[in-house]
């Protein structure tokens, strides 16, 4: 951007309303605060990505100290040998760390740009300062504290496995209240007190923002909260195909309401601003805005095609993602339509080259977005890295690129200088781009190279790579030239961070505070009259209807925030509740299976232990009735079979083969060499090695509480069965640990995590299989038996 | 602000006329909806409303568990038409030794199932070594059968009669038991007893009642 005169920019526009005139300020230091927040979590979120890709690429990242004590033994000729250093960091698997990724990029990264931004415009949209500085302050500060418990409960695996929801119970309450109280309260006050009389559609899309995030993020984390000595740990009220269905309206709209309408409502203010020209179609922007606030919420089953999840509400989450094809690109095209007679600033300003590819990835992920959710593309796509790639073009190009060019925009403003330098900005948009590119395109072949592998069929009829872990090392090369992207957007973002810096470091002494004048509105107001009809020889419902079609109505509602709100609310209510109610209610939509019983209470201990591990970032539990899938992992998995899940734990990513038929297939002692080191008992894994299970030793005292919270939660378990949990425990771990010694494994394993892990995962998808809910799985002696 | 909308924006937007809203400077075009969106948008709508018809309301057999229970059908007709279904004795395993396709289709199973423990050659990893004399479980060709279908070693070979076509069992059978005497070095000590050798190929074919009948 060229320097600017900050005073002009800031002039509010011209006083429409006769009241008396108003004196006012704007609050940018809480506006400067947010962006600075917004470009380190960028650094952090991008770097946490780097680790993840490299360990997937170098399984044995997460024991970054072998290297050294490899090198000490052998230039010491094995005098020194440091065992202990060979051991993984648990802290950082791929498995903790990958959580850590998005959260931070979704909700720390993209967060913090939107809470910027709307900031920024709301005030100046509203001609009025935010209401409340002290709200804004508590918003910060409670945002940025939500996101340091972040980072340090992901890593130590107190998690609720739920994608994008995995902050435990007492961070969801903080979230609830930072968003909803002090920056939806701070957001809706400011609105009320505004001296412009109608809402920008900037402003609607903020509306529907926070709203729905709060809904969503209300309704996916109801839990019901373990209480113990140490423990943060909570079960979901809903388990299976409810969960299921739970998280991934969650985690669609998740996308649809934070990183899609705050980011619409982000280009409605800057791409204007920065291009200096009307918005292309108010029309349009009426039309997009309540076709994508309707539509988007019922395409969160798109992410479940082909699972247990009754097939009706999959073909809803189909259709009405093919629907939402133009509603969201509407968006793309009132912004591209938008630069039309400012083509010519793109080649020379950096701010609009950021949001021209922004706007471009916007259209691209939108496009593939309803391509993938086409059921038998979808077979093909769903659980490779297709997806991978395909958020990342959202994520990296469409949010990135809009926070990286509002950051440019705002920091000349906000600073009250010149950009440090324009250049740097330049070459922050091209390796950005660049990295986008060196990252997507590999990650789209490896993708479709092992969705293809998996399934691929010989002429005999059976699979013609069934060995999984061959479709592994055949995309490993695309994960080496994805560190690469990464390391470019990082890098690109270094130069943003330090561009920033540098212009913090020329702002005045004293920040100019420009006093704006404006009226307060007026209590009467007198909409324009209704338009006439523009048909001839038409029935009076056809003059209505063309009335209607002119859409002046809808200028009434954009002064009456209520209403709109509430309009809001019920858009996106309504259909969730269309999809919501039949999945609770109707019985056949999970068909109960009499020999699937609840885990014993070893198991539960070992489940809560797979998911603190985070392993379901990397192993689907839900094998789809496809025969290439079939055949690679047997019986495909029924809704019956996943009623005590409580979290369900399907996956979304293969990385490794599906487990949901695991029980009985491998020796326990398999298990424990596995964990051992995966690459040595299936040479080319990229598995992390997880030999502190055998070390750390299981926590049985708290095993009567896990059970009596799933009591709770309606899992037939008997006070019995829960008071006596913890010796069942014990003697079902001295069952297995006995077997592995006789299988010739290490012995002393009974009250170690490992066996508790084992139990459940050889009691994974064996249910279906018994004949009588009574046959246990493994000969348990009774509780308090002598064993 | 205004001023800046007074560079006549209508010189690079021909016809498009300015609605009377501005907010801080940002202006809007009162351009229609261009028709391609909107009919692209009816579109998508008509189609996602036949879709569902078709497929939820319509006919039997389209749901995708009939589509997948045909799959299996057609794929059990291409694996097996011609062999019916098979018991894993001895003669029958002997007999598929000699077929090298239906070797080639038991190392596909070993391959699936059973590397992860055997090897990927059946040198032997976590399980024994598959390809000396030495057997731990088996004393007769036909116990290479029953090891595969019930497991053995109290669970540290798992029963594959849940997860494997009896088929498949033979031909998994067959090729690893074609796997001796190749003496493959693996990571684990001989185990087990040697055995005497396989019975004899050609003496076998008469005997075997032609299966699937």
């Amino acid at each position: 951007m060229t320097p600017t005169n900050i005073s002009e920019l800031n002039a509010p526009g011209i006083p429409s309303n006769s009241g008396v005139l108003e004196k006012f300020t704007y609050d940018d230091k809480i506006v400067r605060m947010f962006l600075f927040a917004t470009i380190v979590w960028a650094l952090v979120a991008f770097l946490v990505g780097i680790i993840a890709a490299i360990e997937l690429a170098f399984p044995a990242a997460n024991q970054p100290l072998r290297v050294l004590s490899d090198a000490l033994s052998y230039l010491s000729g094995g005098r020194i040998s440091l065992d202990s250093w060979q051991i993984g960091i648990e802290y950082l698997t791929f498995g903790r760390i990958r959580p850590l990724h998005t959260n931070a990029a979704i909700f720390a990264f993209a967060g913090n740009t939107i809470f910027a931004g709307i900031y920024y415009s709301t005030q100046r949209l509203c001609k009025t300062r935010m209401a409340s500085d002290l709200l804004g302050r508590l918003h910060f500060w409670g945002w940025q504290l939500i996101i340091v418990s972040a980072a340090v409960t992901l890593p130590l695996g107190i998690t609720q496995s739920k994608e994008y929801a995995e902050l435990e119970w007492p961070i969801d309450i903080a979230i609830a209240v930072v968003w909803l109280v002090f920056f939806g309260g701070n957001f809706f006050w400011t609105l009320a007190k505004r001296r412009e009389r109608h809402l920008y559609v900037a402003i609607w899309f903020y509306i529907a923002t926070i709203v729905t995030v709060t809904i969503l993020h209300v309704f996916n984390n109801m839990v019901i909260p373990v209480f113990g000595p140490g423990l943060i740990k909570s079960y979901p009220i809903y388990a299976g195909v409810q969960d299921a269905f739970m998280q991934w309206w969650y985690g669609h709209n998740a996308v649809a309401f934070f990183l899609t309408t705050p980011f619409l409502g982000l280009m409605y203010y800057f791409l204007p601003k920065a291009t200096d020209r009307p918005i292309f179609s108010y029309k349009l922007s009426i039309i997009h805005f309540w076709s994508l606030v309707f539509i988007y919420i019922w395409a969160g089953p798109h992410h479940l095609h082909y699972t247990a999840l009754p097939e009706w509400a999959s073909t809803l989450g189909m259709i009405f993602s093919l629907m939402l094809w133009m509603p969201s690109w509407g968006g793309m095209i009132n912004g591209l339509l938008t630069l039309r007679g400012a083509w010519h600033k793109v080649t020379t300003d950096p701010v609009l080259k950021f949001f021209v590819v922004a706007i471009t990835f916007y259209g691209m992920a939108t496009f593939e977005g309803p391509l993938l959710s086409i059921k038998s593309v979808n077979a093909l796509s769903h659980y490779t890295d297709w997806t991978i790639a395909h958020v990342h073009a959202g994520a990296l190009g469409w949010n990135g690129f809009m926070a990286f060019g509002m950051m440019y925009f705002l920091l000349p403003r906000l600073m009250q200088t010149k950009l440090f330098s324009t250049k740097l900005a330049e070459m922050h948009f091209w390796l950005a781009t660049i990295g986008i590119l060196l990252y997507i395109i590999p990650i789209y072949v490896a993708g479709l190279t092992q969705g293809l592998m998996w399934r691929a069929m010989t002429e005999q009829g059976q699979l013609a790579y069934p060995d999984f872990v061959e479709t592994v090392t055949r995309i490993i090369p695309m994960y080496y030239i994805r560190i690469l992207g990464g390391l470019c957007y990082f890098t690109g973002a270094l130069l943003g961070f330090y561009n920033y810096i540098q212009t913090w470091r020329a702002r005045p002494s004293k920040y100019d505070e420009p006093v704006h004048e404006a009226p307060a509105l007026s209590a009467g107001y007198a909409d324009d009259p209704a338009p006439a009809s523009r048909l001839k020889g038409v029935t009076e419902t056809g003059h209505k209807l063309d009335v209607w079609m002119q859409m002046k109505w809808h200028r009434k509602w954009e002064r009456l925030t209520l209403r709109f709100t509430v309009w809001v609310i019920i858009a996106v209510a309504v259909a969730s509740l269309f999809e919501i109610i039949p999945t609770f209610l109707i019985r056949s939509n999970v068909p109960t299976i009499a020999t699937v019983t609840p885990y014993t209470p070893l198991e539960l201990a070992g489940r809560d232990i797979y998911v603190a591990e985070g392993c379901y970032n990397c192993h689907s539990q839900m094998i789809r009735p496809i025969l290439s899938e079939t055949k690679r992992y047997g019986e495909y998995s029924k809704p019956g079979e996943s009623v005590y899940n409580h979290p369900f734990q399907w996956g979304s990513r293969r990385i490794g083969p599906d487990l949901a038929r695991e029980g009985g297939k491998q020796s326990h002692l398999w298990h424990v060499l596995h964990f051992q080191e995966p690459a040595k008992v299936t040479p080319g894994s990229i598995m992390p090695e997880y030999s502190w299970l055998e070390k750390k030793k299981l926590d049985f005292k708290s095993i009567p509480l896990r059970v009596k919270a799933m009591r709770i939660l309606g899992v037939p378990y008997t006070l019995e069965q829960e008071q006596t949990a913890q010796d069942h425990a014990k003697a079902q771990a001295q069952t297995i640990a006995d077997e592995i010694v006789v299988q010739g494994g290490p012995a002393g394993l009974e009250d170690k995590e490992v066996v508790a892990l084992i139990a459940y995962l050889q009691r994974l998808g064996t249910d279906l299989f018994k004949t009588s809910p009574d046959t246990p799985d493994v000969a348990i002696p009774t509780a308090g038996s002598e064993h | 602000m205004s001023e800046h909308n007074q560079t006549d924006p209508q010189a690079d937007q021909a016809g498009s006329p300015l609605t009377d809203h501005e907010y801080d400077g940002i202006r809007e075009y009162d351009n229609p909806i261009p028709g391609w969106w909107a009919w692209i948008f009816a579109g998508s709508c008509i189609f996602a409303v036949l879709y569902y018809m078709a497929y939820q309301l319509g006919t039997a057999g389209t749901s995708v568990a009939q589509a997948y229970d045909n799959s299996v059908t057609a794929n059990l007709l291409l694996q097996f038409e011609d062999i019916g279904t098979l018991a894993p004795d001895e003669s029958t395993i002997l007999k598929y030794m000699q077929d090298d396709d239906w070797l080639l289709f038991g190392k596909q199973t070993f391959a699936g199932n059973c590397v992860s423990c055997h090897g990927k050659n059946g040198e032997g990893l976590v399980g024994p070594n598959l390809t000396d004399d030495q057997f731990k479980n088996a004393k007769r060709l036909g116990d290479i059968g029953t090891v595969i279908q019930n497991g053995a070693a109290n669970g540290a070979m798992p029963a594959w009669n849940n997860r494997l076509h009896p088929n498949e069992i033979v031909m998994v059978a067959a090729y690893v038991a074609s796997l001796r005497g190749q003496n493959l070095t693996g990571p684990r000590a001989p185990e087990g007893e040697i055995i005497p050798p396989w019975p004899d190929a050609p003496a076998i074919p008469d005997t075997v009642v032609e299966p699937g009948e």
